[in-house]
Parts: structure tokens; C-alpha cells; sequence
């Protein structure tokens, strides 16, 4: 009987936002946003439905196959501690910037005065059900199948814009993920080779060799999925899309996406190969190094962010690794990062959009004093900021922390990877006190003229800032009390 | 018996419409009548075809008739299956095409009468390739199908359309001289082996005999055979003709050249591959087909994307998805075959949607030039849809159709070994992506041109398309059971298995086509 | 034995004219000596026919002779009427040298590919059999190189003779449906070749394929 709910709710999750989409393009203008909204509150119940069914189950993991062919199973679901709280997260913040969108492009924005066209909530939302769609997914088609679907979705919002320039990002976008997708895309003829099935837990069965093998090419498209290098070009440039966009694509889903699939190809694979290790070490550090020393010289809030988020998803990339090496501890403060940075980024991003609707500029040297003129922003900032950076008590810092621990504990006994954990140490280090430098210069003191001459913030965006700041603080002690 | 009655019926109900148009004089004959002779024509033949294939694929048993000339299998079924559906859905399309450009001037009453008389010849000519048992009028009907469809290319008399008529001739005659000359060569060797000539004609028997067969002879007629019939599929290099007629060619000709004439095309090789396998082993015609395939992949999504015409860019876009059906080919084994076929009714399908829609953008803007069409989205917003829906599924998008058969590509090529053809394949693919995204970001979103008015296409029109639209969509999600059966039915066709259930017993596969069909949620608590 | 030898010598007779149609200068002409090839090819089925004791090919001889000695020829002449006067290959002529040398290595080619088949009817005639299929592509080099469209319906029609040619060679006793229907099929191709020719002619006012290069392929 659960297990039907479960799936409902899955599918509901999945197919509605899928259905809405396509139903917003043939309704009028002006329906699209209540339509996107009222989707998104009925998929973030769903997933709020299948927390609590899980939870109440005796299960640790429950799956369904939805769509076989014979006894193989194409397409199926998993819902396990790290499905059913990503999906939640993932829709959830879906929804939570839904609404703030409606607040955001209108003809009151200062930066891109715009009325919303039926275009971006149908992307959207279908980016919404996508991104349940990957979490759920526990076959390698399935994931590949809503791989592709958040790759048209973020195709079409980050173009959303229609100049050249955002056309040009859009389709970086979509072909550097394309590229990568290739890994995925050949993975799966690779388990159906090595295994005659498409199923994600098929993996463990492997001999060593073809797992390292399979293991390597779906890091590839997560690579690509979630920007680190070689593939992270897409992600700065991506920044033309809309602040709501932007926020989603770092918050809880693009990005995301590849730490996803990640995640629930190594806790389903069994022994790993140390190789894969390495790989996934190394490819994290090299990112993080990269992403740090790229961010230093960024004036432009949208682009600071980039390379930030670039280089937190390299921080969950190292936690992957170093649970290659041995540590559970060191995947669950990634699976549990995954969740706190979505709350955290998301806000983040939205924060800046506040600053560019109000204020019509998100450049860091103009932006002053803006604690006193706009307090709820102001905290949003610094609140979203510290997570970031990682300090306590905020959702950051305990996932972070975990991480570390983990890797510790791994790396303990061999110099190099032990080197490598140092190195991140410092890197995080030197991004607290980064972040700490911009909180100082932007929140105290008298404002500047454009923080003097904000206009008033949209009710809409002021009810998703508190509801974020909220998650913000306390999403790590969900997290943890869930993942044990 | 009556079965095989209905299968020259079939034959004969296209081919009795396109004659008596021919005797029906033009002027003094008002377009109506040639309107419902035609609505009559593809109605009937997609009933008759519908009933066969029903009986091929119920019976488990091919059908034949006139000493086994005309034959119809489950391989056959998936190709009259694409013939009669789409000679519908482009034959509706083409009544308010053809009374749009008789409308405008761009053709006469005398042209107009000429369309649908050499359309439905054109069906014909089609139905004949795919129910020709006899390799010889496989050899003939396809070398007819040249014939007919040249004078659609040249429907509208301009130079560019005379001389894309003109190449299109040459190209085709002088490539399936090649298909001819390998015809004969296997004819040839079967007489010798076979004693009776008459039997050596026909592929059924040839297939038998086929182990006894002269190795090297067979290797030249087999690479005669993919020369020539690939030049008519538009294989690389003998592609030159394509982009020209496809894009000369009125819009639901094209859509039916691209959807349907290509695919003819590619069963005669599949019927000449079967032949070649069981006489030299797969090793040699998975690498012609490989060869050929990966080089027209490769070479045709460059010209995709530096084309600037929307037809031109369709048409390189047919050679690439010919290319990957060749590559399936070449990859083998049950998946590859499977993927081969329903790559073929799948790209058939979006692609002659893609062609239908290049006709509404030709009667909204007057041009093929993308640098000249922008704002589709106002000036026409249900073919936007359509169009935007129709390119995602050329790029290989899920959940559309084409999804299918591209990951099952993969498949085949990554447990065949070929994972560097697989490489290469995907980022064809990905260049093929951006081809198509930069014509919705450019053409269809942007501004549109101050001038124009701003109404969508009547009802005629569309209506076709989003019955294409929706098969696309429909096929993607959840494949029907009776394709899926069908597709299974001729591979094993295809790989010679006399079981017809050959996909149950693959060892990779023994499980994955075991029901037939896909089974709802299914449920495992 | 002495009925291959002269089928051996007739396939030699074969490359010759049609390298004479590839090379002559007026369309007319080489009209003509299509007409004299194709007497050459009806020649070498009843040669063949006498010398297999194959009914067929004599049956072969007679549509060979009624379609490829006097209709294609016919039909080719009608269009030319029709185009009024220009009956003369205004493109510049390639090479003759060239040609030949291309025709020659085509031959040699033909007969390195032929030596590996070891059909028994093909045996006899190997010579004959390399010449065929030399033959079918002098016909393909027409096409190509040749820029007046006249001159490249001839060399379908000289594909179409060679792979003739090699079936008679290989399987005499093939049933003469087999070839009325291929003959057929050929005049109508060139019936529609002509056709288009015609057109082309009358709208552009050129039979140069040069001047039909606007579009790309």
C-alpha cells in the first residue's frame, strides 16, 4: 500500500509539472504563473508526502519499476533516505522561486523591466518535474531521460532573455552538457552490455574493471551536469539568464543534477575501485583550486556566485571521493551539503535579484549600507553569505565539516590525499574570510545612492526570503536527524 | 487467398487514381475532382495496408501473391505501415498546400493536376519497392520511383527546381545503375546455384540459397547494391542530390521524400544485407555499413550546421539520420536491427513533420532563408509549437520519438565495440543540437518582421501536423505494442532467425523483448 | 571455344565504341555510334546465345536491337529536333588522352576485381566479364565528366549496357522478362531524361550542366 502512494505521489511529482508545461503554452498569458504555482504546491506535497511515507515505512529503500520491457526495467524508482530528501529540496526550492518569480519579472524590475512570458513557467516547471524525475530514477535510462529534459529546460530559460548574447550561453550550455551526456549516454550501453540491465544497482555486480570503467564515464556527464572542470565555461556565462534562473540552475537543479546521479550511482555500487577514487579526488581539487582564484577578482555579485558554486559542488565531488576511500561520513556531509547549499545558494541568488529589482544594480562597489535600508535583505545577505563560507551555525557549516571529518579519516595514513583534504582546508578558509570581506563592505554604514534610492520589496520575494533564511539555518539538522 | 487479393488491390487503388487523373482533362475539370480522387485514394490505401499488416503480424506468416513476385512480411509491414500513414497525413497536408500555391500563382491548373497524378503514382511506385519479393522489379520500382518523383521536384518549373530535377535524374539513375549491376550479380550467382531461373529472382529463395553464393561476387554486388540503393537513401557521398530536390521539391513532397521514399531506400539494402550476411558472414557488411554510415553522420551534421536554408538544413539532416540507421546496421546484433527500423519510422515521422512545417513558414514568410524568418512564436504561435516540438525531436530529445531509437543506437554500438564510432556519433549529435537550437532561438523566438500579419495557418493545415506531433509524442512516451511487435518481427527477419520471437533467446536480450510489449506500472512490492 | 574467343572480341569492340561516344564532338554523331554499340551488344548476345544454346539470349538480341539500336537513339534524336540546331557539345572537351588513359586504368581495375570470382559460367569469359564491368563504369565516367547533358544520358545508358552485358555473360539462361523489363525501364529514363533536357533547355537556354550549378548539394 505504501509503496502505491510512494509511486503516486512520484509520478505526481514527475508528470504533473511535465503535463502543465505544455498546458501553459496553449493558455492565456496571464494563466501561465497561477498554473505554474498551483503545479508546483501540488509536486512539492507530493514530496513532502513520500518524506513522510518513507519515513513511516519500516523500509530503508523501496523501489518500483514503472516501465519494463519484458523483465528488464527501463524506467523505475528508488526511494531511499538521500531520493525522497534531494526530490523535496529540488521541488521545493522549484516552488519557493516560482513565486518569487512572479514578484521578479514585471514591469517593475529595475535591471529587466519584463512582463513573463508563457515561455519561462512552462520551461520551468517542466524543469521542476525533471528534477524529481532524476532523483527518482533508479535505472540509468530514466536518469539519462530527465537528463536530457533539464538540458532543453535550462536551454530555453537561460536564452530566455532572446539577445545574442544569452543565445550564445544557452547553447553552451546545453552542448558542453551534451558533451558530457555522451559519458552517460554510453554508460548505459555499457551496463546493458556488462549486466543486461539498465538498473542502477546492477553496478555492484560488476567486476572491477567495468565498474571503474562505468563509474568514470557517468562522472563525465556529472562533470558536465555540474560544471567542474573541463566543462565549467557553461556556468559563468550562464549568468544572462534571469536571477530566478540562475538561482534554480545553482540552487537545486543544473548543477545539481550531476551531484545527483553521483550520488546515487556510488551509494548503489558497492565496493568501489580505488581508482575511481583518485579521479573523483583529483578532478574535485583541481576545480576547487581553479574556482577559487577565479572568484577572487569577480565584481559582479551573478559571477562571484558562479565560480562559488563551482567550487561547492567540488567540495561534495571530494566527499564522493574520499567515500570511494572508505568514509561514509564523508558521503553523507555531501549528500547532506547537496541539500544545505541548495537552501543556502538559492537564497543567495535571490538576494541579488532582490538587489538588481530594487535597486537596478548588483555590483558589489555600489551596493553599501544596505542593512539599513532594506534589513531583510541585508540579513537574506549575511545569512546566506556565512553558509556559504561556512560558518556556524549555519547549514554549511555542518555539512562542510562532515565532509572534512570524513576525509580525515579516510586519507589518514597516506600523505597525499592527506595533502589534498589540507589544501581544501585552506581553500575554505581563505572563501570564509573572502565572503567576510564583501559582508563587511556591503551591509554596514550609510547607504549609497542606489541602496538609498531602493524601492520597496515585492511581498512575494519577502515571503520566500524568510522562508529561505529559515531553511538556511536549519536545514542541516534536518538533514542530519533524517540521514542519521 | 483473399489476403493476397487485397495486396494488389493495394497496389492497384493508388495507381488506378493516378491514371484516371492522368485521362481527366485539367481545364475543363474543376480541382475538387481531383481532390476527393486523390482523399480517396490514400484513405483506401491505408485501410487495405492497415488490415495486412494486421493479418502479417497476427498470422506470424508473410503473405504472397502473382508466384510469389509480391510478398509481404513482417520487415515489408513496418515500411507499408510508414507509406500509408504518412500518405495520408502528407496527402492532407498537400489539398491546402496545392490550393495555396494555385492561389498565389506559383503553379497552374495544369501543374496542379500533374501534383496529385504523380503523387499518388509516386505511392505506387513505393508500395512496389516494399512489397517486390522479385529483385529485379525491387530494382526496377525503385529506379521508377526516381522517375516519378522528378517531375514533383520540378512541380515548380523554376530554374533552381529544373536543375535540382535535373541532378536528381542523373544522380539517381547513374547511382541505381550501381543497385542494377549487383542485382544482376547476385541474380547471376543464384541461377548458377539454384538451377531454376525463375526462382532466382525472387529474395526469398535467394535468401535460402544464400551460403552456396561465390564470396567475392557477392562482395562487389553488395557493395554495388549499398552504392547504388544508398545513393537513393542519401548516403554519403552520393547524398549530392538530396539537399537540391528535397528543397526544390513542394513542401509535402519533400516530407514524403525524407519521411518515406529514403526509407524505401534503406529495406532494399536491408534486403540485400540479409542476403550478404547469410552468404559471407556479418563481418563485411557491418563494416560497409559502418563505413558509409559514420562518414555521412559526420559529413551531414556539418553541413546541418552551416546551412542556411531551412530545407537544405532538413535535408543534410535526412542524410545524418540515414547515416545512423546505416551505423545501426553496421553495429548488428538484435538491438542494432531493432534500432535501425524504428529509427526509420520514427525519423520518417519527424521528419515529414519538419518538412509540413517548412510549408506553413514558406506560405507565412515566402522564404526558406533563416535569415530572413524570425518571430514565428507572433506571427504564427501554433506552428511555433509544432515547429519547436518537431526540432527537439530531430535533436533527439526525450520523451519524442527519435529518443528511442538513438539511446537503443548506443546500446547496440557500445556492447557491439565500437565505442569510438559511438564518440563520434554523439557529438554529431550534439553539433546536430545546436543546429536546431540556434534556428528556435533565431527564428522562431526573436522579433518577427513589422509587415507581417499575424494569423496563424487554417485548420487544414495544422491539423495533419498535430496529428504527427502527436504520434511523435505518443511513440516517445509509451511505444504501442503492435510496433514494438512489428519491429521484433522483422529483426528477426533481419537476422534470420526462424523463430520469430528471435529477441527472446539473444543472451544479452533474453528477457528484454520477452512479453512483446511494454507492461503498464508494474508494480513490485 | 572459338565462340568465347569472339565474345572476347566483341567486348573489346564494346570499350571502343563507347569510348567513341564519350569522345565524339556533335551529339548527333554520337547518337549514332550509341546505335553502332548497340548493334555490337546484340551481336554479342546471339554470339553468346549460339554458343550456350540459350534460347533467351536470342529473345534478348530482339529487344536489345528494338530498344537499344533504334529507340533509345530515336528517342534521343526526337529531343534534339525538338531543341532546334544544337546538336553540337559546345562545353569544352576534356582531354582525349585523359579519357583514355582513365578508360584504360578502369579496365585494368575491372580486371584485377574480376580475377577473384570463381563462378563456373564466368570462367570462360573472364575477359569478356572484365570488359563488362569496365564498361559500366566508362558510362559512370561519362557522367561525370562529361558537361553536356545529352552526352551524360548516354552514359546511363552505357552503365546500363555494361551491367547487361555481364548478366547475359554470367546467366544466359536468364528468362527474357528479366531483361524486356530492365530495357524498358531504361527508355523511360531516358524517354524522361530527354524530357527534362528539353525543359532545361527552353527555360535556361543551355545544355552545359556549368551553367545548372547554383545549387550546392
Amino acid at each position: 500500500m505504501s509503496v502505491f502512494i510512494l509511486t503516486t505521489g512520484a509520478l505526481i511529482a514527475i508528470v504533473l509539472p511535465l503535463l502543465t508545461g505544455l498546458f501553459i503554452v496553449m493558455c492565456p498569458q496571464k494563466a501561465a504563473r497561477v498554473l505554474a504555482i498551483v503545479a508546483g504546491v501540488i509536486a512539492t506535497a507530493a514530496t513532502l508526502i513520500i518524506w513522510c511515507g518513507l519515513a513511516a515505512s519500516p523500509e530503508e529503500a523501496l523501489r518500483v519499476s514503472l516501465v519494463t520491457i519484458g523483465k528488464v526495467e527501463v524506467i523505475g524508482f528508488v526511494f531511499d533516505r538521500i531520493s525522497v530528501m534531494l526530490a523535496a529540496c529540488f521541488v521545493g526550492i522549484g516552488l519557493l522561486i516560482t513565486i518569487y518569480t512572479v514578484g521578479y519579472l514585471n514591469e517593475g524590475n529595475r535591471e529587466h523591466p519584463d512582463l513573463p512570458r508563457r515561455r519561462f513557467f512552462a520551461a520551468f516547471i517542466v524543469f521542476i518535474g525533471a528534477m524529481a524525475g532524476i532523483v527518482y530514477s533508479s535505472t540509468l535510462v530514466g536518469m539519462l531521460v530527465f537528463f536530457e529534459v533539464t538540458g532543453i529546460c535550462s536551454w530555453l530559460l537561460i536564452g530566455y532573455y532572446g539577445n545574442e548574447n544569452s543565445e550564445r550561453s544557452a547553447l553552451k550550455a546545453l552542448i558542453l552538457t551534451q558533451i558530457g551526456a555522451l559519458g552517460l549516454f554510453i554508460a548505459v550501453g555499457y551496463l546493458f552490455a556488462a549486466a543486461g540491465t539498465f538498473e542502477v544497482s546492477a553496478i555492484a555486480s560488476l567486476s572491477d574493471f567495468n565498474k571503474a570503467v562505468l563509474l568514470i564515464l557517468i562522472l563525465i556527464a556529472a562533470w558536465a551536469k555540474s560544471a567542474q572542470l573541463p566543462f565549467y565555461m557553461w556556468l559563468p556565462s550562464a549568468m544572462v539568464a534571469p536571477t530566478p534562473v540562475s538561482a534554480y540552475l545553482h540552487g537545486a537543479s543544473m548543477v545539481k543534477v550531476g551531484v545527483a546521479v553521483m550520488a546515487r550511482v556510488l551509494a548503489e555500487a558497492g565496493a568501489i575501485p580505488e581508482v575511481v577514487g583518485w579521479v573523483i579526488v583529483v578532478g574535485a581539487l583541481a576545480t576547487l583550486l581553479f574556482s577559487f582564484f577565479m572568484y577572487l577578482p569577480q565584481k559582479d555579485m551573478k559571477r562571484l556566485l558562479a565560480f562559488s558554486t563551482i567550487s561547492q559542488i567540488s567540495y561534495m565531488f571530494l566527499g564522493f571521493g574520499f567515500f570511494v576511500f572508505g568514509s561514509d561520513l564523508a558521503f553523507e556531509g555531501s549528500v547532506m551539503h547537496i541539500f544545505n547549499h541548495a537552501f543556502a545558494k538559492t537564497l543567495f541568488f535571490l538576494i541579488a535579484g532582490a538587489f538588481s529589482y530594487t535597486m537596478g544594480t548588483r555590483m558589489f562597489p555600489r551596493l553599501r549600507g544596505v542593512l539599513r535600508k532594506q534589513p531583510l535583505l541585508g540579513v537574506g545577505f549575511a545569512v546566506a553569505a556565512l553558509a556559504i563560507a561556512g560558518a556556524p551555525p549555519l547549514n554549511g557549516f555542518f555539512s562542510k565539516f562532515a565532509i572534512f571529518a570524513g576525509s580525515f579519516e579516510a586519507a589518514s595514513g597516506n600523505w597525499l590525499l592527506l595533502a589534498i583534504v589540507v589544501v581544501a582546508l585552506i581553500e575554505t578558509v581563505a572563501c570564509f574570510a573572502w565572503f567576510l570581506k564583501w559582508i563587511g563592505w556591503v551591509l554596514p554604514g550609510e547607504p549609497s545612492d542606489e541602496v538609498a534610492a531602493a524601492a520597496p520589496l515585492p511581498k512575494t520575494m519577502g515571503f520566500v526570503f524568510v522562508v529561505l533564511i529559515i531553511f538556511t539555518v536549519v536545514s542541516s539538522f534536518i538533514a542530519a536527524a533524517w540521514l542519521g | 487467398m483473399h489476403v493476397s487479393l487485397l495486396m494488389i488491390f493495394l497496389l492497384a487503388t493508388p495507381l488506378t487514381a493516378s491514371l484516371l487523373m492522368a485521362v481527366l482533362p485539367s481545364r475543363s475539370v474543376s480541382t475538387l475532382v481531383f481532390e476527393a480522387l486523390h482523399a480517396v485514394s490514400v484513405l483506401t490505401i491505408v485501410l487495405l495496408a492497415g488490415y495486412l499488416i494486421i493479418t502479417v503480424l497476427r498470422g506470424g506468416e508473410p503473405i504472397d501473391t502473382l508466384g510469389g513476385w509480391f510478398y509481404l512480411d513482417a520487415l515489408g509491414s513496418v515500411f507499408v505501415f510508414l507509406i500509408s500513414a504518412l500518405g495520408l497525413l502528407t496527402g492532407w497536408f498537400s489539398l491546402s498546400y496545392l490550393r495555396h500555391d494555385l492561389k498565389a500563382g506559383s503553379i497552374g491548373a495544369v501543374q496542379f493536376k500533374q501534383y496529385y497524378t504523380f503523387f499518388n503514382l509516386f505511392l505506387f511506385t513505393m508500395l512496389l519497392v516494399v512489397l517486390s519479393n522479385n529483385i529485379i522489379m525491387m530494382w526496377i520500382s525503385i529506379e521508377a520511383t526516381t522517375i516519378v518523383t522528378v517531375f514533383l521536384v520540378g512541380s515548380y518549373q523554376t530554374k533552381l527546381a529544373l536543375e535540382a530535377a535535373w541532378k536528381y535524374i542523373v544522380v539517381c539513375t547513374a547511382g541505381v545503375a550501381f543497385g542494377l549491376y549487383g542485382t544482376l550479380l547476385i541474380y547471376a550467382n543464384a541461377a548458377e546455384v539454384l538451377l531454376d531461373p525463375a526462382q532466382a529472382v525472387l529474395w526469398t529463395s535467394l535468401v535460402g540459397a544464400a551460403p552456396q553464393f561465390d564470396a567475392m561476387l557477392i562482395q562487389i554486388a553488395f557493395v554495388f547494391a549499398v552504392v547504388g540503393f544508398g545513393t537513393k537513401a542519401g548516403l554519403f557521398p552520393m547524398h549530392t542530390w538530396l539537399p537540391d530536390a528535397h528543397s526544390e521539391a513542394p513542401s509535402p513532397v519533400s516530407a514524403l521524400l525524407s519521411g518515406v521514399l529514403i526509407k524505401c531506400a534503406v529495406l532494399v539494402i536491408i534486403r540485400f544485407y540479409i542476403i550478404a550476411v547469410a552468404a559471407l558472414g556479418p563481418a563485411f557488411p557491418q563494416l560497409v555499413m559502418l563505413i558509409i554510415g559514420i562518414i555521412s553522420v559526420v559529413i551531414a551534421s556539418l553541413a546541418v550546421f552551416s546551412s542556411d536554408d531551412l530545407k537544405r538544413k532538413l535535408a543534410y539532416s535526412s542524410v545524418k539520420n540515414i547515416g545512423v540507421v546505416a551505423l545501426c546496421l553496421g553495429f548488428g546484433g538484435p538491438l542494432g536491427i531493432a534500432a535501425a527500423l524504428l529509427h526509420c519510422v520514427m525519423h520518417g515521422f519527424t521528419k515529414a513533420l519538419m518538412f509540413c512545417i517548412s510549408g506553413n513558414i514558406l506560405m507565412k514568410y515566402g522564404t526558406r532563408s533563416l535569415k530572413k524568418i524570425s518571430g514565428i512564436v507572433q506571427v504564427a504561435p501554433t506552428t511555433a509549437v509544432l515547429m519547436i516540438i518537431g526540432l527537439f525531436a530531430l535533436s533527439g530529445f526525450p520523451p519524442l520519438a527519435m529518443f528511442i531509437p538513438e539511446v537503443m543506437a548506443f546500446v547496440a554500438g557500445v556492447s557491439a565495440g565500437y565505442v569510438w564510432i559511438v564518440v563520434i556519433l554523439g557529438l554529431a549529435l550534439a553539433l546536430i543540437i545546436a543546429a536546431f537550437m540556434l534556428v528556435v532561438s533565431r527564428s522562431v523566438f526573436r522579433k518577427a518582421p513589422e509587415q507581417l500579419q499575424k494569423k496563424d495557418l487554417g485548420f487544414m493545415i495544422l491539423a495533419p501536423e498535430v496529428i504527427m506531433v502527436v504520434v511523435i509524442v505518443w511513440f516517445g512516451v509509451l511505444m504501442p505494442g503492435p510496433l514494438l511487435k512489428g519491429v521484433e518481427s522483422a529483426t528477426a527477419i533481419v537476422m534470420q532467425q526462424p523463430d520469430q520471437n528471435v529477441l527472446h533467446n539473444d543472451p544479452l536480450l533474453k528477457d528484454f523483448f520477452a512479453a512483446g510489449e511494454l507492461s503498464g506500472s508494474n508494480v513490485n512490492e | 571455344m572459338d565462340g568465347y574467343a569472339l565474345i572476347n572480341i566483341l567486348g573489346g569492340l564494346l570499350i571502343i565504341t563507347s569510348l567513341m561516344v564519350v569522345l565524339t564532338k556533335t551529339i548527333k554523331r554520337a547518337a549514332y555510334i550509341y546505335g553502332a554499340q548497340a548493334l555490337v551488344l546484340v551481336a554479342i548476345f546471339i554470339t553468346l546465345g549460339v554458343v550456350t544454346d540459350s534460347s533467351e539470349l536470342f529473345k534478348w538480341a530482339g529487344t536489345a536491337l528494338l530498344t537499344k539500336v533504334i529507340l533509345i537513339p530515336a528517342v534521343v534524336l526526337f529531343g534534339l529536333k525538338k531543341l532546334g540546331g544544337s546538336t553540337v557539345d559546345t562545353t569544352p572537351p576534356r582531354s582525349s588522352i585523359w579519357m583514355i588513359v582513365l578508360v584504360a586504368a578502369e579496365v585494368i581495375l575491372s580486371f584485377l576485381a574480376v580475377g577473384g570470382v570463381e563462378l563456373p559460367t564466368a570462367l570462360e569469359v573472364k575477359p569478356a566479364l572484365a570488359i563488362s564491368l569496365a564498361h559500366f563504369f566508362i558510362g559512370l565516367t561519362c557522367i561525370i565528366s562529361q558537361r553536356n547533358i545529352v552526352k551524360q544520358i548516354f552514359g546511363f545508358c552505357l552503365m546500363e549496357n555494361g551491367s547487361h552485358v555481364t548478366l547475359a555473360l554470367l546467366a544466359p539462361d536468364a528468362p527474357s522478362l528479366l531483361e524486356i523489363g530492365i530495357a524498358t525501364d531504361a527508355i523511360f529514363v531516358v524517354a524522361v531524361m530527354v524530357f527534362f533536357a528539353v525543359r532545361i533547355y527552353k527555360s535556361i537556354n543551355t545544355l552545359d550542366t556549368n551553367e545548372i550549378m547554383n545549387l550546392k548539394g
